[in-house]
């Protein structure tokens, strides 16, 4: 109950009340008001006094309740007449349980946001996984690839389509493109190769699906030995959900086009400027 | 054909030797034998797969030698700058030391990157005009470039130096200075091209320093003098070259500085990466504490961090910079400390974690091990024989029968 | 001498602490695979387990040798199409909508799966479908679209009176044709085949169906230039309409998650630190 009073005394200190005023500066720290008093004139000794108290004032957050509801009072009071400062918010404690965020645009809240040097993997019984976020990575086919730019014999380079090939008997397994690239989308062949014959697609290409010998690096090559024949690749035919879309992206009315046209999207580290031609949507 | 004849005496003097020369090169042999068998089980058995490499960590023990080692030839230049550029004349008979220290280091180099290759096979993909040689895009074959042509400078220079003191015949001051000069020069771009190899390489943020070049070139210049240290020691206890005191405590002079920028350079390192904290520094803190309870690179970098402090600390006491026998083990752990941390603690945790987050280890197999050590093997034989040859040639043990006694006195360099 | 006894030994216990460090697992140099011909999953589903299944068949396409399809192992899903159209029928008129969502790729020749060959109740009867017994006299014709609670087909909408559709707005008939069982209906009264589910769905669903015209919604195979051929997959194909109010698209069991890295012990560091505190990232 004295508590309330109290508060309403002094939220009417503005007011001509110069007793309420005297007793609580008189609640002040009493080192700070002698030198205030020695230093200041008689006449405005009130307001010498809050300037003095306010100069050496603790930091907010180390303020009892108390100091705080009197550093409040001492800021209308010293600000009286610039602004309306005795309408200052009076309601210190500040909110616990609560945590705010301001989301923009149609980007669901998730944990990993797009950065990826954490640890990202799945360990799920079934997909979807509520609150998952699903994040393919493969070659992005970049339009300014760095591992081409590396390559110190041109093994790998852009073909006119865009698709970044490497001739598997050109390369001479210097790893340089492996370190190059930003979305680690190469591998190398380590050993010889040993998938049993009947697993093999007969039908191959040249910068292709055919067998890699050891010693080389390989790379998605969004299934040359399809697309140029104009079959969808086989991570879009496989995709259960039909989320993966390919297109020709100089065809305004391609399918990948009309996605960068209707939907929010992104791509991977854009701020590399290898210009992904991968492209990640939110629908 | 005087050419041909110091050929022959050059080798013929190289190999022969006290007992203890061949009990040294009978331990080098021995180191061979593992090597052999490692080369052939990755070379032509059955390919990289023998090895410890990943996809995540596609780099790793060959790459980070073969940096090292660029680094220990541009050490030479800490010898022959001051003796061409300021005269300094008790670094006479270093300098050729150093140039044999630079053609070694080049050599080892080239062989520790055929067994990082795939394919070395293939190298003659990057001669141009019958290969391709992806110059100037390409930071590797800039690479190629300045380590094949500081190969070729340090070898005319030392051999035609050699050349002409063994015949007595005078040196030719435009030619010889000409190529010192450019060597000169040249020599810290084979180590600054190298440091270019990784920091230009966003996908790896642990490189992507501008500090890179300038830290390689201090790791080098206190590295290569350490070893030319450790080698002129054994030269003064072994052979009848008279090496001064003067130019022992230059080079040790270099190589305390030199380590103090690293250390330098490296604390700004640290300090930028892991005060803000950002997802990028995840690799330091790999190496620096372990990420996930992978902790393998842990160790290594803490020592190789704990050797170098304590060894600037030490050289910093005059006294024990200037006491022989404790300089040279200070010299041999402070190369160690320098190996490890570009051979191991450089290149394996700019792979880890990928650049897509994965986050792996890496752990040599023997036959890594056997290569790498078999590697540094040759190396030392190669080093041995060459630094045999020019002491035989500076001290005038292997000389031209018609040696020219006219110019003798200003033989040399 | 006793510098270079101090040199060698620092050399020599250096080198085999590296080893004792670095040789903790050893490759083992790995045999070429045994060819351990696992009989061919034959038993397949393309998207919706036990909705969209489909039957192995060897050598449709002679010249490779392809079968129609090749399924997964461990979930037995469809991974890849040997021939993207084989058992398909042509989707039959579609309306253009003409306009900037027009869909040029949507003119080339279009198949579908037929659905109707899928649905159980439907193929309990072979000929006269589900009017054998919605035929007005075994099952009276329902006077009335006002729900209530059905006694039958509780496996496919467990109560009827909730039903995880259009929450609450409309019920079975306001899709199942009620005096025509074997066929659906739209808001109009047209007639709709189980086969074109979308020209009903897209009448509430319009953004969808805009996409879905356009190619960027919903899955097809096939050919991917504008004139080439494509199989389409129909909404009913992903979706279950009567559960689709709480489950959009059936959780399917995943592939086995690829390899882990070497050294890396299990693959939920994300997920466990996300539970303790979203907020924290990782
Ligand atoms: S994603 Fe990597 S491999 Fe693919 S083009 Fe870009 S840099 Fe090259
Ligand atoms: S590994 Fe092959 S493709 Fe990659 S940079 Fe080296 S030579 Fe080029």
């Amino acid at each position: 109950m004295s508590e309330e009073k109290k508060e309403s005394e002094r939220q009417s200190l503005p007011s001509e009340d110069d007793k309420t005023r005297r007793d609580f500066l008189q609640d002040m720290g009493a080192a700070a008001l002698l030198g205030a008093a020695a230093l200041m004139t008689g006449s405005d000794e009130a307001q010498a006094k809050t300037t003095w108290a306010e100069w050496f004032q603790k930091n907010y957050r180390l303020m009892t309740d108390e100091e705080k509801k009197e550093a409040i009072v001492r800021v209308i009071e010293m600000e009286k007449g610039k602004f309306m400062a005795e309408n200052m918010d009076k309601g210190y404690p500040n909110s616990t349980g609560e945590s705010y965020g301001i989301q923009v645009g149609g980007n669901a809240y998730n944990l990993a946001g797009v950065t990826l040097e954490g640890q990202h993997y799945y360990e799920a019984e079934s997909v979807p996984r509520k609150d998952a976020f699903y994040f393919p990575i493969q070659c992005q086919q970049c339009e300014k690839p760095p591992c081409v730019k590396v390559c110190p014999v041109r093994a790998t380079y852009r073909d006119p389509d865009g698709i970044v090939v490497i001739d598997y008997n050109w390369c001479i397994g210097c790893r340089m493109c492996m370190a190059a690239c930003p979305y680690w989308a190469r591998r190398f062949n380590w050993g010889d190769p040993n998938l049993p014959k009947e697993e093999m697609n007969p039908k191959t290409h040249y910068l292709g699906n055919r067998p890699r010998m050891r010693g080389m690096v390989e790379k998605c090559t969004f299934c040359v030995q399809r697309t140029r024949h104009g079959r969808y690749p086989a991570c879009v035919e496989v995709c259960p959900a039909g989320v993966r879309k390919f297109g020709n992206l100089l065809d305004p009315e391609s399918e990948i086009r009309k996605i960068l046209e209707r939907k929010r999207v992104f791509r991977l580290k854009a701020d590399l400027n290898t210009f992904p031609k991968f492209f990640y949507f939110i629908d | 054909m005087s050419i041909i004849r110091f050929a022959i005496d050059f080798v013929k003097y190289v190999l022969t030797g006290g007992i203890r020369y061949y009990v040294w090169l009978g331990i080098l042999g021995i180191l061979i034998v593992p090597w052999a068998y490692g080369a052939y089980q990755q070379l032509i058995a059955h390919g990289m797969i023998v090895a410890g490499f990943t996809d995540q960590i596609s780099w790793a023990i060959y790459e980070g030698n073969f940096i090292f080692l660029v680094g220990v030839a541009a050490a030479a230049v800490t010898v022959v700058f001051p003796y061409y550029v300021y005269k300094y004349k008790p670094l006479k008979d270093v300098v050729l030391i150093g140039e044999m220290l630079a053609i070694t280091a080049v050599i080892m180099v080239i062989i520790f990157i055929v067994f990082h290759m795939g394919r070395p096979d293939r190298a003659w993909h990057m001669i141009p005009v019958i290969g391709i040689f992806n110059w100037p895009n390409s930071m590797l074959a800039w690479d190629v470039l300045v380590i094949y042509g500081y190969l070729f400078l340090n070898f005319v220079c030392g051999f035609y130096n050699m050349h002409q003191t063994y015949t007595g015949r005078p040196i030719n001051e435009m030619f010889y200075k000409t190529f010192i000069y450019i060597a000169i020069m040249w020599a810290p771009s084979i180590h600054i091209v190298t440091a270019f190899l990784l920091n230009t390489m966003p996908a790896r943020p642990m490189w992507f320093h501008s500090i890179m070049p300038i830290k390689f070139l201090s790791t080098a210049f206190a590295a290569g003098p350490a070893l030319i240290i450790a080698t002129l020691l054994i030269i003064r206890k072994r052979t009848d070259l008279k090496i001064p005191d003067e130019a022992i405590n230059f080079l040790s002079q270099v190589m305390l500085w030199c380590l103090g920028i690293a250390i330098i350079l490296t604390f700004s390192e640290v300090v930028t990466e892991l005060y803000p904290s950002t997802e990028h520094a995840d690799q330091l803190k790999y190496a620096l504490f372990g990420l996930h309870g992978m902790t393998k690179i842990v160790p290594w970098l803490w020592a190789s961090w704990i050797i170098m402090i304590c060894s600037f600390l030490l050289l910093l006491i005059p006294g024990i910079r200037k006491n022989y026998n404790i300089l040279p083990v200070i010299c041999v752990v402070m190369f160690i400390g320098i190996w490890i941390e570009k051979g191991i603690a450089l290149v394996i945790p700019g792979m880890v974690p990928s650049p897509i987050g994965e986050i792996a280890e890496y752990s040599p197999t023997w036959i890594e091990i056997f290569i790498t050590i078999g590697n540094w093997a040759i190396g030392l034989a190669i080093f041995t024989f060459l630094v045999k040859g020019a002491i035989g040639v500076m001290t005038g043990e292997v000389r031209h029968p018609n040696f020219d006694n006219r110019n003798a006195s200003q033989g040399g360099h | 001498m006793f510098l270079n006894r101090n040199i060698i030994g620092i050399i020599t216990t250096f080198l085999i602490i590296a080893a004792l460090h670095g040789c903790g697992d050893t490759k083992s140099v790995p045999k070429a695979k045994e060819a351990e011909a696992a009989a061919p999953v034959t038993d397949c589903f393309e998207s919706r387990e036990g909705y969209t299944s489909v039957q192995r068949v060897e050598n449709v396409v002679p010249e490779y040798g392809y079968p129609n399809v090749k399924c997964s192992q461990a979930t037995t899903g469809v991974l890849w199409w040997g021939d993207p159209f084989y058992d398909t029928v042509p989707m039959g008129d579609m309306p253009i909508v003409d306009d900037e969502t027009r869909g040029d790729y949507a003119i080339a020749e279009a198949v579908v799966k037929p659905r109707e060959s899928k649905l159980m109740y439907f193929n309990m009867e072979p000929t006269k479908h589900c009017a054998f017994c919605h035929n007005g006299k075994m099952v009276p014709f329902p006077k009335d679209k006002k729900p209530r609670l059905l006694a039958a087909h509780q496996d496919i909408v467990g109560n009827s009176l909730q039903l995880m559709h259009g929450r609450a707005a409309f019920w079975c008939l306001d899709c199942h044709n009620a005096t025509n069982r074997n066929r659906l209906i739209d808001h109009k009264g047209n007639d709709i085949s189980f086969n074109q589910p979308q020209k009903l769905c897209g009448k509430c669903h319009g953004e969808v169906y805009i996409d879905w015209r356009l190619g960027i919604h919903g899955k097809r195979i096939g050919s991917w230039t504008k004139e080439g051929k494509k199989r389409w997959w129909v909404c009913t194909e992903c979706h279950n309409p009567h559960t689709v109010q709480i489950l959009r698209y059936n959780p399917i069991k995943p592939e086995p998650p690829p390899i882990l890295p070497k050294g890396t012990k299990n693959g939920d560091h994300e997920i466990t630190k996300g539970k303790e505190t979203p907020l924290a990232g990782h």
